[in-house]
């Protein structure tokens, strides 16, 4: 890593620190959201910036986790030491089953991704008994950590900060290392990749079960954001949502997905605030970012500095 | 049918609904051997090269490579047991640099493409093996430059690269030097020439001065079937051979 990437590392990870201090409450819970979203849209773009598969299910993982963490906390009082390596370890399992889809491509693989995220929604909407159908699970604690209660806003939010450090230190090992770039060279030439001796399929299964493991540890964080879950978590649109992200901050890069994450919810919340339609003008932002800048805001800036240094030292 | 031999078709055919596109086709490949396919466009060469390779499964008929019987293997299972090849259309990662288009192929047939843990800048190795394969294949100025910026006659070479860092033991080339000038050709063909006996070699190609100039021997493929085999001067003899290839008597 080069001494300026550490250096904006550094100035990143101050900030992320300081916002307790500078924001209110209401906005810490915000940027909280914004993380635990992105790291879904994160988790999305493992497979659609790597290796090159739009998943429109990782609501269903994402949801299943939250669900499972809730009802064993909630209606059988397990402790979250528990309750969360079990959403956790729901949410992939569900993933394990779901990386079928991988054995399609392209147009086929989004419409077997949506369909199977439609079942889980469909299921917890309907099985009222078990999921509490349309009112969801409620009043699910914050856990104690270390004799911590993670009740107020701040702590939460360093709380999850805490958790995204250790996974994004994770995550850039893992897309920097031979099985990332595996995946990259999937996504340029699947029949290449087959003639140097990959099966892909494998490698794309892994993926897809890793991928479907974050989407679960962001569903897990959300549960204890909220405190609540309802069928809503695993719809569509959520899936969709964690697609945009991930375009518009950048794809196929690690801080692409929070970006988008923020933009999205910050003028969601912003917009909303005035304008009825406010789907709408996320709708127009999400055309022009794929109009003039289809490299989400990630590729925008760095080609901005490219240009910049070029002129530099032209001139 | 010997042991020495490095590939054994047998029978091979392959159908596309009515088109027979391979037709009962056998090839004993000798190893070290230097075997050159020709034939007109259309005559199956590409599709028979499919066929051995695993990207498409033969209708019928059977495969063995060194003695290992492989007509059920995948693609990847086959190019485990020692088979390389480049494309007829030049079938590289453009989005990538140089060095890790050639990091990928290093790792296709070894354990380390499952590795997660450790950056793949961390195995120099695996550096110093691509730089000596673009040194081959004249092409060291150009490892972090991204595919997409080289040249067409680049990514001819790049392609050969990829197929040789593996260390096949039998390479198969499809039309390496389609769409090169003469002296890019010229380069192509004494690189492909200047290769080890270890590594046999089967290569479609349609300038007969190249193909007859490094074969050992010749096979001479129409309507998907082998209308005759031979040394290269049996070839350029052989009537039916001017007749259908050269349009000549």
């Amino acid at each position: 890593m080069s001494r300026q990437q550490w250096i904006g590392i550094g100035v990143l990870a101050l900030a992320a620190l300081a916002v307790p201090q500078f924001a209110g409450s209401y906005w810490t819970g915000l940027i909280t959201q914004i993380l635990i979203f992105g790291l879904l849209a994160l988790a999305v773009d493992l497979m659609l910036g790597h290796a090159g598969l739009m998943s429109v299910c990782h609501a269903a993982f994402f949801s299943v986790a939250a669900y499972t963490t809730a009802i064993l906390q909630v209606r059988h009082g397990v402790p979250a030491i528990v309750a969360a390596p079990a959403g956790l370890f729901a949410g992939t399992l569900l993933g394990v089953i779901f990386a079928m889809a991988v054995r399609t491509r392209g147009v086929y693989f989004i419409l077997i991704t949506l369909a199977l995220g439609y079942v889980v929604w469909g299921v917890e909407y309907r099985w009222s008994s078990f999921t509490g159908g349309d009112n969801g699970v409620t009043n699910v604690p914050r856990p104690v950590l270390i004799g911590l209660k993670l009740d107020t806003a701040e702590h939460f939010y360093y709380f999850v900060l805490v958790v995204l450090a250790i996974v994004l230190a994770a995550y850039r090992v893992l897309v920097a290392s031979p099985f990332g770039l595996t995946l990259r060279g999937i996504k340029a030439s699947e029949s290449r990749m087959t003639s140097l001796g990959f099966a892909t399929a494998r490698h794309l299964f892994v993926a897809f079960v890793i991928s479907a493991f974050l989407a679960s540890l962001a569903g897990v964080l959300y549960v204890y954001y909220n405190r609540f879950v309802n069928p809503v978590s695993a719809s569509f649109p959520i899936s969709v949502e964690a697609v945009l992200m991930a375009i518009m901050g950048g794809s196929g890069t690690i801080l692409g997905p929070f970006i988008g994450s923020g933009v999205f919810l910050g003028l969601r919340n912003w917009v909303s605030s005035f304008i009825e339609f406010h789907a709408a003008v996320i709708g127009i932002v999400f055309i022009a970012t794929v109009l003039w800048a289809p490299e989400g805001v990630m590729g925008f800036a760095r080609r901005v500095l490219a240009r910049r240094r070029s002129g530099a030292s032209t001139r | 049918m010997s042991a020495t031999h490095a590939l054994e078709v047998a029978g091979v055919s392959k159908v596309f609904g009515g088109l027979r596109a391979v037709d009962n086709v056998s090839l004993s490949i000798a190893a070290g051997e230097r075997r050159i396919i020709i034939g007109p466009n259309g005559a199956g060469k590409t599709t028979l090269f499919h066929c051995i390779t695993g990207t498409l499964t033969p209708t019928s008929g059977s495969l063995s490579l060194f003695g290992t019987e492989m007509t059920a293997l995948p693609e990847h299972a086959r190019t485990a047991l020692g088979i390389g090849r480049t494309f007829q259309i030049s079938n590289v990662f453009i989005d990538l640099t140089v060095l890790d288009n050639l990091r990928l192929a290093g790792v296709g047939t070894s354990g380390r493409k499952w590795v997660m843990h450790r950056s793949i800048d961390a195995y120099a190795d695996l550096g110093d093996r691509a730089l000596a394969s673009l040194r081959q294949v004249g092409l060291a100025d150009r490892i972090d430059m991204t595919v997409k910026h080289l040249s067409y006659g680049e990514r001819r070479q790049l392609e050969l690269a990829l197929a040789l860092i593996g260390s096949p033991r039998v390479l198969f080339l499809d039309e390496p030097c389609a769409g090169l000038s003469p002296s890019e050709r010229r380069r192509i063909f004494e690189l492909i020439a200047g290769l080890p006996r270890s590594i046999t070699i089967l290569m479609i190609e349609h300038d007969m001065d190249i193909a007859l100039g490094l074969a050992d021997r010749v096979t001479v493929l129409h309507h998907g079937a082998v209308i005759v085999e031979g040394s290269p001067e049996e070839i350029r003899a052989h009537p039916e051979v001017r007749e259908v290839y050269f349009g000549q008597r």
